[in-house]
């Protein structure tokens, strides 16, 4: 017969994810209940009136739950899941380190900060705005080490920056919102919300268990995406074709949709290892960047044009993930099981 | 904050962007302060869970007292990597105790574990001992 004390701890235990109980919680409750009972059956009973977990206890079991629930190493499903958001965690955060190289970039040449460089042409040029560009520039150069450091594997000052890094975005938001200067009603938010907050608040799934992604590659691509990313818009810019600039949404899901053709021929091939997971986290950043153009089609309502090549956008992207997306579905029943420890891997 | 600074923090003018994302494969993970102990434990022998908890905790003079949800996190880590595997049951006092015990394997990475981390302590000792001349001198 089952005590109150062991009751209890079952009703924590129900934070854990089913088939993680099936396994491991006879176990647990049988560990649980060694640690509090002396063998004694008067004071048994009476610890089991009076005792329960910890809070401690309660914020392990916890912890555990959301490793397990966010692809603890070892959870095949979840595994594939919790993979996948980290890489689209690290693929968001690689947006905003690009957009802060090009606040800096643009920083350096509206202020005439290097000599030797050609005078920007006068449309560019800025005055100070005061204080909140201080913060602006701040909260840029923020975004890039935190990247970096997430990249290094640097999880939780990464998670402190950018838990830091979101509230003066909001703090903006919120004053624009009340002195009526939003440039848009949905637009401003959305973006807080998708690529500032979710992102933050996905960062636990870069728990203490979690592999580190390899740095090189992502540290690459922050050089590499500005020049690629930055390099066709200037053109297009310069040659007087501004009209055909995406804007932000638009160019997120352009973006993520050559990303998906670009691996699709992979994905349908199912020889390489591992592109189940590449292709779920393409479908996570599809999904960001259809949700991100939806909402910001409001901003667009007088203007039929814009709408129906927002509607392009969101098609294009819609159709991209669609070829990716039988692979990601694949990832979720096949993944790979972690590597074991180098030493063992070595021996 | 003027109109214009504040179309330039939420960005509907400029166009800004990330390029394809570059995903990676995984690297291998260092072993983590909590897999050593619980791998120390079951050193000299087969150990149930809460035998494990007090193991750790003799082992590390008290200073890491795992609890339940932390100690089946790295069980069950260190099962699925076949560093561990279950030694038998026996029930005690109408609960079932399982027993578990190292693998070849374990027993291999906790020795080169061992072997890194003593490595590492020699050169803390060297340097300790250098810095502390130099303070001296």
């Amino acid at each position: 017969m089952s005590s109150d004390l062991e009751r209890r701890y079952r009703r924590v235990l129900r934070l854990l994810p089913g088939w993680y109980r099936q396994q491991w919680e006879q176990d647990m409750v049988a560990a649980f209940l060694d640690s509090w009972l002396t063998g004694d059956p008067a004071a048994d009973e009476y610890i089991s009136k009076v005792a329960g977990p910890s809070w401690a206890e309660v914020a392990s079991v916890a912890g555990l739950a959301v490793r397990l629930h966010l692809g603890g190493p070892g959870t095949p499903r979840r595994y594939a899941w919790g993979h996948a958001i980290r890489r689209a965690v690290l693929a968001v955060l690689l947006v905003h380190a690009v957009l802060a190289v090009d606040v800096l970039v643009f920083l350096v040449w509206s202020r005439r900060l290097v000599g030797w460089l050609p005078a920007p042409p006068a449309s560019l040029v800025v005055a100070p705005g005061g204080g909140w560009d201080t913060v602006y520039y701040l909260v840029s150069v923020t975004w890039i080490v935190i990247f970096v450091t997430l990249a290094l594997g640097h999880y939780r000052t990464a998670r402190v920056l950018a838990a830091l890094a979101v509230v003066p975005g909001l703090v903006a938001l919120l004053q624009a919102q009340l002195t009526g200067i939003l440039p848009a009603p949905f637009g401003p938010w959305i973006f807080w919300v998708l690529v500032d907050l979710a992102p933050v608040l996905a960062m636990t799934a870069f728990h203490r268990d979690a592999p580190p992604a390899a740095p090189g590659p992502w540290l690459l691509a922050l050089p590499a995406g500005y020049v690629l990313v930055y390099g066709p818009l200037m053109a297009l810019q310069a040659t007087g074709n501004s009209a055909w600039l995406p804007d932000f949404s638009g160019l997120c899901c352009i973006l993520v949709s050559l990303a998906c053709l670009a691996h699709a021929p992979r994905a349908r091939s199912r020889q390489a290892a591992g592109t189940g997971l590449r292709s779920l986290t393409l479908v996570l950043l599809a999904a960001v960047a259809g949700a991100y153009r939806i909402v910001t089609l409001t901003d667009y309502l007088n203007d039929p044009h814009l709408i129906n090549v927002s509607l392009a956008e969101l098609l294009i992207v819609v159709a991209a993930a669609a070829l990716v997306a039988p692979d990601a579905a694949r990832a979720q029943t096949a993944t790979p099981a972690p590597p074991p420890y180098p030493h063992a891997m070595a021996a | 904050m003027d109109l214009d600074v504040a179309q330039r923090l939420f960005g509907q003018a400029s166009p800004n962007i990330l390029l394809s994302s570059i995903l990676t494969g995984m690297a291998a993970r260092p072993m983590t302060g909590q897999a050593f102990y619980v791998l120390t434990a079951l050193a000299d022998g087969p150990r149930h869970g809460y035998g494990i908890v007090g193991e750790v905790a003799e082992l590390s003079q008290g200073r890491v007292k795992l609890k339940i949800g932390s100690l089946y996190g790295v069980l069950d880590r260190l099962a699925a990597e076949g560093l561990i595997e279950p030694d038998r049951e026996e029930a005690h006092d109408g609960r079932l105790r399982r027993y578990y015990r190292l693998t070849q394997d374990g027993r291999r990475a906790l020795a080169e574990e061992a072997e890194l981390r003593a490595a590492t302590a020699r050169v803390v000792r060297a340097r300790l001992r250098l810095t502390g001349e130099q303070a001296a001198g």
